[in-house]
């Protein structure tokens, strides 16, 4: 176990995102995904642990379009974790907010209520061609049906560093390709940054630092609902457009 | 005003007893088709868990569906039982004595139903769900998360079966003496086993007494506190933002009544056209009925206003868009203009006519209108409520039952009237004792001309 | 005796004794009544002194009318809340009711006094222009500045007036006693207020009709009026207050408080009025129900609510549960759940206790301080949230407001003019309903059963 100090999250710098998906389809192969296929997304049953939102800013001459990445906030004040009843998902000691297969029941009772709705249900049993079988990431679990699964921010990817990093007597060093997510390596932009808020000599503590104070652009989702999220967006507000409010149209 | 017919006890033995003495020729019929449409809907849950929750109409938006509407529909029905038994009882309204054991004995199935509405059918894996309704195993150290709503719900749920069961038996023991006595063979054996030694001695009779009243008693926190636990599973959620009123507990509460009574009132309209009860269950009992559902349901629809107007107050988009999706957007404003017509606009105005009020017809319309309108009422609250209309335009979607979410529903409703077919072939379903108490307690006074009717008061 | 009113005094079993002793008791009253009203009188010409000193402040500085609007919020929640208490009974039919409906009538009078003390707190409202969120939509549809004050004063005139007139048509048999035995300018008024009653069917008929309507409105306006005043005047001035069920509670704390301040009355009447022949355990025991019953609703309602902000912990959620639950006025929120919820509970199912004329009364003591309590923590919070920067989320949680010397007395005032107009209501009004009390001897009988006697209690349709 690493030292209870640690505070994992991630910094997203929304004014460099291209909108390419590069990240959803690394956490796609990452992360065991099943193929998301046409008739999975008509049904509305796909599943992306990150997806990229599209929004426009500004009215019709000056419209831009927007992207957002969009993944599990890892809420130190999760609305998810006090609704299930069997503890599947709950807070560890490094900030993150986890998910435990074996426990879950299925309730969806946490889906229903993320503001950020990043939790995905399975509704089928998963199923990948025959050629892809052997692509699967052995250390991640494949979900069966009937229960629920959301980004982990690579949880396997942060033991098995930092299980060599404690059998090499080394500092886990912070940043470095192994330790991040599937999607920060995957970013062609930099747009997102990982790693450890409570150390203050990490990039994503120092982006924080700046970025949250009165001048700077870091904000978190939706404040209104006092979930303390542990991913910071960034983002400069456009002069051109403030009096219009962004609208999802 | 009162039409009393002084009944012998012989005739209320014979009246009363003949649906668990004689086997009458629909019965099998009934049982058997009900029956059928049970199994079917347990093949298709079969279905559901070999294939997985997919094969519902549910999908990323809208994580709860038909069940839930289900569970809470059933739950609602469930508190006629108590609301009739334990509060009439305690205001001693006479008028509740041969309405008693058939509400109560609705509780106890729709209490059944409700539970094989939400935890069974509703959880993803359903084979996992008892380590949620039942403690959680000591030995891995994981306890259950008792923040959860979803534990309350099931704690209160089972309290509420228990307690509403033992009332059901408690008043039915004395009654069991009387079938004990009158059968023969291996069902004297069981219905001796069952009455558990009566012989109607004063003892026994206070004992019986003391514990009705005990239990109606105690059972009332447990009435309240089901619904407003059941409410509580929406309204403790942040976002959904229909949902995070506070007025949900009591609106509940009280929608649950007028279902449930209205349950009963119907319950009552059909034991008179199948049994012919009609000297049991009067006009007059069908009035009393009416004119609570009168409060009932205007108290109903204040809290439907309150509801409303606070949820108009907050002026937040997330908000305004799923009330004007509720009730500007097709299918969901017809269903909406349906359920405010069936819940409330049609009956109440009905129910203010004395004439209405005592027709079994009219009364049996009206009751199954309004359970129509309550079922599409808990639709309206949970299914356009997960529909987000919020700030992630990815997320937005619509539902609709598929067939197995149908077929289970139908299952549910299949398992109460297969419930209560064979409770009135076991035991009586107007308690024996009860009518032969306000008989022999009932009395009139003459006022000049009048006169006016009275009980025996200790 | 379970259910029926049971006056126990054999000399009263006939409709003339009970109409001769209640007139009389009416016209005999001692001193020790007169030095009463004449001190209660005093203590309100020291309101008046109050309010002319918080006038010194003008109404443009909101915070410091929080005790004021609170002083109004709790006569208009216990002393408007008691008419309930006879009129819920009595369109159940309970005969237990018949010595405690005019009591709990005659607290309509106390509605001119609460309206009197409204008409400042209508002042003191800030306008909409402030921006604030109300249901008004001020700004969206184009309202008057004004809506909450005007909608409130009509609401509230509307059911002063609905109550006096209730009590009106229950008193008037009463009057037509009284006008027949009183002579000279008496004789005038009487006739004047029994409005030729002579108590033919056709008249009682109406009455029925009338005290049932009257009943069933007063009902709908009281919880109107609660709605309207604690939206208008409590809620919207809290920016992230959006607690749909408060209205409903403000009502249900009224029907609480209406139920204690019945049996403080009834005790007053019974220990020193000498009306220990009408008012008995009956009455205490059965209002003594119903108050332990509605304090178990009091911890319902209250949780509802607070179950909802408390898990939901939105950021404005907790900034309203700072303000009136656990923040400055964390003090005043014990003493109201303890006097409004735990003592009840507690006490109340303690078999003697309950059934006991002290017992009840000394709980609905506590009840009445705990309504009062909750009635200041909630509106001298509200009116001192001043800035709403933010519709949705207060800013800065403002520090408690401790009442000052104007409070003080206006508290005082207001409360002895409230006593001081019932006092005076019982001299015209018998506080005891004679033909209630004449009525029930016709439905009451004994008759031998068994081989014991039994009460056959009748209960018209």
């Amino acid at each position: 176990m690493a030292s209870t100090n640690t505070q994992w999250g991630m910094v997203i710098d929304v004014d460099k995102c291209i909108g390419c998906q590069g990240c959803v389809v690394a956490c796609q192969s990452e992360n065991n995904i099943p193929i998301n296929t046409e008739d999975l997304f008509n049904q509305r049953r796909a599943i992306e642990w990150i997806r990229v939102e599209r929004y426009w800013e500004g009215e019709f001459p000056d419209v831009k379009a927007r992207f957002i990445p969009i993944l599990c906030q890892h809420c130190n004040d999760a609305p998810c974790e006090p609704v299930c009843p069997v503890f599947a998902t709950y807070h560890n000691n490094e900030g993150m907010n986890v998910q435990v297969y074996n426990r879950c029941i299925g309730t969806r009772f946490c889906a229903n209520n993320c503001p950020y709705h990043v939790r995905f249900f399975n509704f089928w049993e998963p199923e990948w061609p025959e050629t892809l079988t052997n692509q699967l990431n052995p250390d991640v679990t494949v979900r069966s049906r009937g229960i629920m699964e959301k980004c982990t921010f690579c949880i396997q990817r942060i033991r098995r560093t930092s299980r060599e990093a404690a059998r090499d007597g080394e500092e886990l060093s912070d940043d470095s390709r192994e330790l991040n997510p599937a999607c920060v390596n995957a970013c062609p932009t930099d747009t997102l940054f990982f790693g450890d808020l409570n150390d203050p000599d990490s990039k994503v503590a120092k982006l924080a630092k700046e970025e949250m104070s009165d001048d700077g652009r870091g904000y978190h989702l939706m404040p209104q609902y006092g979930t303390s999220p542990n991913v910071i967006y960034l983002k400069k507000v456009d002069e051109s457009t403030k009096d219009s409010n962004g609208s999802h149209e | 005003m009162q039409e009393h017919v002084q009944l012998t006890q012989k005739q209320i033995n014979d009246d009363l007893l003949s649906s668990v003495l004689h086997t009458p020729r629909w019965w099998w019929p009934a049982v058997i088709v009900t029956g059928i449409i049970f199994l079917t809907g347990m093949g298709a849950f079969g279905y559901m868990l070999n294939q997985g929750v997919g094969v519902t109409g549910l999908n990323r938006p809208v994580f709860w569906g038909a069940y839930m509407v289900n569970f809470v529909f059933f739950i609602g029905i469930s508190h006629a039982g108590i609301m009739i038994s334990a509060i009439l009882r305690l205001t001693q309204a006479e008028w509740r004595r041969p309405v008693t054991r058939a509400a109560e004995v609705l509780t106890v199935f729709s209490l059944m139903s409700a539970l094989m509405a939400a935890p069974l059918v509703h959880v993803g894996r359903p084979w996992r769900a008892d380590l949620w309704v039942f403690p959680y195993d000591f030995a891995r150290g994981i306890w259950i998360n008792i923040r959860s709503p979803f534990i309350w719900d099931p704690s209160a749920v089972m309290t509420y079966l228990t307690a509403s069961s033992l009332f059901v038996f408690i008043a039915l023991i004395p009654d069991l003496a009387v079938i004990r006595d009158r059968a023969s063979g291996y069902t004297r054996k069981f219905y001796a086993l069952m009455a558990m030694g009566w012989r109607g001695t004063p003892r026994q009779w206070k004992l019986q007494a003391i514990a009705g009243i005990l239990l109606s008693a105690l059972v009332l926190p447990v009435f309240v506190s089901v619904h407003s636990i059941v409410s509580w599973d929406f309204a403790v959620q942040i976002a959904p933002e229909a949902w995070h009123s506070t007025i949900f507990a009591p609106y509940f509460i009280i929608g649950a009544i007028h279902s449930g009574v209205s349950a009963v009132a119907t319950l009552m309209v059909i034991m008179v056209w199948v049994w012919g009860w009609d000297k049991y269950l009067k006009p007059d009992h069908l009035d009393a009925i009416g004119r609570l559902l009168i409060i009932v349901a205007t108290t109903w629809f204040f809290f439907f206003f309150l509801e409303w107007v606070f949820a108009l107050y907050t002026l937040e988009d997330a908000e305004l868009a799923m009330r004007d999706l509720q009730v500007f957007q097709w299918p969901w404003s017809g269903l909406f203009i349906l359920f405010l017509v069936t819940a409330y606009f049609i009956p109440v105005p009905m129910w203010l006519f004395k004439s209405i009020r005592r027709s079994y017809f009219w009364m049996f319309v009206t009751t199954i209108l309004v359970n129509i309108g309550m079922w599409l009422e808990r639709f309206l609250i949970i299914v356009p409520g997960t529909m987000r209309r919020g700030e992630f335009i990815f997320d937005w979607g619509s539902y609709h039952p598929s067939i197995i979410e149908i077929l289970m529903v139908i299952m549910t409703f299949a398992w109460v009237v297969l419930g209560m077919l064979v409770f009135t072939k076991l035991f009586p379903l107007i308690p024996l004792f009860d009518i032969k108490e306000g008989m022999v307690g009932r009395d009139e006074i003459r006022i000049g001309r009048r006169i006016v009717p009275a009980s025996i008061r200790e | 005796m379970n259910n029926g009113a049971h006056n126990g005094h054999g000399a009263l079993m006939t409709p003339k004794a009970v109409e001769d002793d209640l007139l009389d008791k009416g016209r005999l009253r001692g001193s020790t009544f007169r030095i009463a009203v004449i001190v209660f009188a005093v203590l309100s010409v020291l309101g008046v002194v109050g309010f002319v000193i918080r006038l010194a402040d003008g109404f443009g500085n909101t915070p410091v009318w929080g005790y004021h609007a609170a002083l109004f919020a709790f006569i208009l929640t216990a002393a408007q809340g008691a008419p309930m208490v006879a009129i819920a009974p009595r369109i159940a039919n309970a005969h237990w009711r018949r010595s405690i409906s005019r009591v709990a009538e005659l607290f309509s009078l106390v509605g001119i006094v609460s309206f009197v003390i409204y008409i400042p707190v209508a002042w003191a409202l800030p306008s909409m222009e402030d921006g604030r969120r109300t249901l008004w939509f001020y700004g969206e549809l184009n309202m008057p500045a004004h809506m909450p004050e005007i909608t409130t004063t009509l609401v509230l005139l509307a059911l002063t007036v609905n109550g006096l007139w209730l009590l009106w048509v229950s008193a008037m048999p009463d009057f037509a006693m009284l006008r027949d035995r009183s002579t000279g300018k008496k004789k005038v008024w009487f006739s004047r207020l029994a409005r030729g009653w002579v108590g033919t069917s056709g008249q009682w008929n109406w009455q029925k009709h009338r005290l049932g309507i009257l009943g069933a409105f007063y009902f709908m306006m009281l919880v109107t009026a609660h709605f309207a005043f604690s939206l208008d005047f409590g809620m919207s001035l809290v920016p992230g207050w959006i607690d749909a069920l408060y209205p409903a509670t403000h009502a249900h704390n009224s029907l609480q408080a209406g139920v204690a301040i019945t049996l403080i009355t009834m005790y007053v009447l019974y220990r020193f009025g000498g009306y220990k022949d009408y008012i008995n355990l009956d009455q205490f025991w059965g209002l003594g129900k119903l108050l332990f019953s509605l304090s178990l609703l009091w911890f319902w309602f209250w949780f509802s609510s607070f179950i909802i902000f408390w898990f939901g912990a939105k950021p404005s959620e907790e900034a309203v549960l700072d303000l009136l639950f656990v923040g400055p006025y964390l003090p005043i929120f014990f003493i109201v759940f303890t006097f409004a919820f735990l003592v009840p509970l507690w006490a109340m199912i303690w078999n003697p206790l309950r059934k006991s004329v002290w017992g009840p009364v000394t709980i609905a003591c506590g009840v009445l301080i705990a309504t009062l309590f909750d009635r200041i923590r909630v509106y001298v919070a509200a009116f001192s949230v001043s800035e709403s920067t933010n519709k949705h989320l207060m800013v800065e949680i403002p520090g408690a407001v401790l009442p000052d010397v104007a409070d003080v007395l206006i508290w005082v005032g207001g409360i002895s003019a409230c006593i001081l107009i019932y006092m005076l209501g019982t001299r015209i009004i018998p506080p005891i309903n004679i033909w209630e009390q004449k009525e029930v001897l016709l439905y009451r009988i004994h008759k031998p059963f068994h081989r014991t006697e039994v009460q056959v209690l009748g209960k018209p349709e």
